[in-house]
């Protein structure tokens, strides 16, 4: 008996016995979509983190007070003033001591509340120089951003994030109006650009929703007391993504140095990465991934044990049929070889169909969800084969040992 | 694979004490000719769990070529078990079997298969054929197994069909059909690959007296043509077509007879 026919014979009986076949690509396919829908969600998350965090800044390096080198966490600086200072800001902007960095950002924050008309409104504000925008990667919609002589002015200046111009203002121009922060009538002089903001994103303030001051104007009229040259972070940004390790390295020597400190295990102040907070952030939804993975593999399973339910009932009753055939004069091997058959065209059409729903559903449903799904090729591939193999496995085994029954003991069974 | 290399089988082996002169295929050389069925103290068992039933007893005997034999017995005698074991459906306990000089305890289940497929037509009691299929298809099955491509295949399957009468009937499912129309293409599978061996276990046994008439005269005609028949019945007036009737009981055979017609006509 060629292949053709019992390729022909395979396809028959998968027509013929058509709700089983019907019931065994759906199985499969409703596997399949639930892999590659569950890992897409995954690795989308994960996409949305690091296309977040890039946007937080480029090149960037966080100094802020404090340590974590030591056994006993974090210390120094901390419920006391900040160790940091404005100075050691100005130090870093040398292009002789530092000169792979590029832009330097000492910030100040408290949260104050906001005034302005009727409306009240508490946000972040950020006492910070003309680097800020540089630094943190952000652009104007409109207005300007602080300049350097309402620093030098101590101006009674805002810039607001565009969540906080929304809520003092609701439609209304911000721009040259007045808003009370912590009693003191600053005027709007621009509005920053929109981040777009995110339950997943790693860090707990919300970038659209802060007030952005003077440096200056912060320490003497906002938090003054005895904090006045401290900062609670500075930040620095490296001329490239590839000097940002020696940028690093000239930051944390001047500022050992600046605080006369031979030792870097005791130093008091931390410098950190975006590089490291994506990595951090990056490892998190990867366990994610992996639960989600884990989830899709299981439905896999019940999938697979679906399907394998469905072709061991069908070979089972179909026993007679293959005794009859074993009588008629079919060998084992061709009996084994029309159920392979079977199996694989019920496991590829399962496997195509589900490929395509799942596809369809990663195109489909961000549009209702806010989540975002992304096709991951291993996955797609992984779940295809996995449940094709399963159909193949559970239609051939039981099909191969009723092929070696007596064909008397096939054809007599009930 | 082809159906034309029937006469592969029969040059094997030698019977001397009861071989005859096979006069149809002279060739050449006139071959020496095995008796089809040759069965040596034939003992089947069945095990239950702890439960055994000595369904055959040392059953011994040859049927010749071209024989028209009628086994016959009480229900539960052992005669559908015997039947099997001619059919190479199943293997005998003990004993010997050779169907056409070979010994079928040598033989891989490829062998068995096909020489299932080449040499015997198999008539079961309650049909066997599949649901799904239309007549036709149903009877080139063996056909397929025997690697004749489509075209010969349904050629051929309609000529069977023809020659059972139901050249009407020949797209119709088994539910379509009646009983004896069931048979009928049953009859047809059987015939179709043209084998020496045709083993009918009750073929009538669920048919009406009409049908039944016509089945028996199918086998008549198969038997004029030359073939080797073992129709296996409880019921003596069907025995009576045969030339030779074996009678079985509890899983032995008793004693053989002469069909009268049979008897006169050597
Ligand atoms: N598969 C089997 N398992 C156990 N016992 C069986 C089996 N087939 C037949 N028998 C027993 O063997 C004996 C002969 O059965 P069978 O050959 O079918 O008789 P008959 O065809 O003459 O009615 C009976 O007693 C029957 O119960
Ligand atoms: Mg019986």
């Amino acid at each position: 008996m060629n292949v053709l026919e019992i390729f022909r014979t395979g396809l028959e009986a998968v027509v013929t016995h058509r709700l089983r076949s019907a019931l065994t690509v759906l199985g499969i396919m409703i596997g399949i979509t639930a892999v590659i829908l569950t890992v897409g969600l995954g690795e989308g998350a994960q996409q949305q983190v690091s296309s977040q965090i890039s946007a937080l800044g480029s090149n960037l390096l966080t100094v802020t007070p404090g340590s974590t080198t030591s056994s006993s966490g974090i210390r120094g600086g901390f419920g006391s003033a900040s160790t940091l200072t404005v100075g050691d800001a100005a130090a870093l902007t040398s292009g002789v001591v530092a000169p792979d960095i590029n832009a330097v950002a000492p910030a100040t924050t408290a949260s104050e509340s906001m005034v302005a008309g009727t409306a009240n409104w508490t946000a972040t504000v950020v006492g910070t120089n003309t680097s800020w925008l540089t630094v943190r990667g952000r652009s104007m919609t409109e207005g300007q951003f602080i300049a350097g002589h309402d620093l030098s002015t101590r101006a009674d200046v805002v810039v607001l994030g565009a969540t906080t111009a929304q809520e003092l203002f609701g439609f209304r121009d911000p721009l040259g109006q007045t808003v009370n922060i912590a009693g003191q009538p600053m005027s709007i002089i621009g509005v920053l650009n929109t981040v777009g903001t995110s339950s997943s994103s790693s860090t707990s303030s919300n970038p659209d929703d802060q007030a952005v001051v003077p440096l200056t104007t912060a320490s003497a009229l906002l938090f003054g007391g005895s904090s006045r040259n401290s900062v609670s972070q500075i930040l620095i940004q490296a001329r490239s993504a590839g000097t940002l390790s020696a940028a690093y390295q000239e930051a944390d020597a001047e500022l050992l140095s600046l605080h006369g400190i031979t030792s870097a295990a005791s130093a008091d102040f931390t410098i950190t990465s975006e590089q490291q907070v994506l990595s951090t952030a990056t490892s998190v939804d990867k366990t994610l991934t992996v639960l989600l993975g884990g989830v899709a593999g299981i439905s896999l399973l019940v999938g697979g044990i679906g399907v394998m339910n469905i072709m061991l009932v069908s070979v089972t009753e179909r026993i007679r049929e293959i005794g009859l055939r074993k009588a008629l004069g079919a060998t084992p091997r061709v009996i084994r070889r029309q159920f392979l058959v079977e199996a694989s065209v019920l496991g590829s059409v399962g496997g195509v169909l589900g490929a395509g729903l799942g596809l369809l559903g990663a195109a489909v449903l961000p549009h209702f969800i806010s989540d975002k799904i992304t096709i991951s090729p291993v996955a797609t591939v992984g779940a295809i084969v996995v449940a094709i193999g399963i159909g193949i496995a559970f239609g051939v085994y039981p099909a191969g040992r009723a092929a070696r029954l007596a064909p008397i003991d096939a054809l007599r069974s009930e | 694979m082809t159906t034309s290399d029937h006469t592969d089988h029969r040059s094997h082996g030698s019977h001397a004490d009861t071989a005859e002169v096979w006069m149809e295929n002279t060739g050449t050389y006139p071959l020496v000719r095995p008796p089809v069925i040759d069965a040596d103290e034939v003992w089947k068992t069945y095990r239950n769990g702890s439960l055994e039933v000595d369904a055959l007893r040392g059953v011994s005997f040859k049927i010749r070529s071209g024989e028209y034999v009628a086994v016959m017995g009480p229900s539960g005698s052992g005669k559908s078990t015997l039947m099997h074991i001619l059919g190479c459906l199943d293997v005998p306990t003990s004993g010997t079997f050779h169907l056409a000089g070979e010994d079928v305890s040598t033989m891989s289940e490829e062998e068995l298969a096909h020489v299932r497929n080449r040499r015997i037509g198999f008539v079961f009691q309650q049909f066997n054929l599949l649901a799904s299929m239309p007549a036709w298809r149903n009877v080139e099955l063996p056909l397929l197994y025997a690697g004749v491509d489509r075209p010969e295949r349904k050629r051929r399957a309609l000529e069977a069909l023809d020659r059972v009468g139901l050249e009407s009937r020949v797209d119709h499912r088994p539910g379509e059909l009646s009983g004896g129309q069931q048979q009928r293409v049953a009859m047809a599978r059987a015939l179709v690959t043209d084998p020496d061996l045709i083993l009918a276990d009750e073929p009538t046994g669920n048919l009406d007296s009409v049908s039944a008439n016509d089945v028996l005269g199918l086998l008549d005609e198969l038997h004029r043509s030359g073939r080797t028949i073992v129709l296996i019945t409880h019921e003596a007036d069907v025995a009576q077509a045969a030339e030779r009737t074996m009678r079985i009981r509890d899983g032995q055979i008793l004693g053989e007879q002469l069909a009268d017609s049979a008897a006169a006509s050597r």
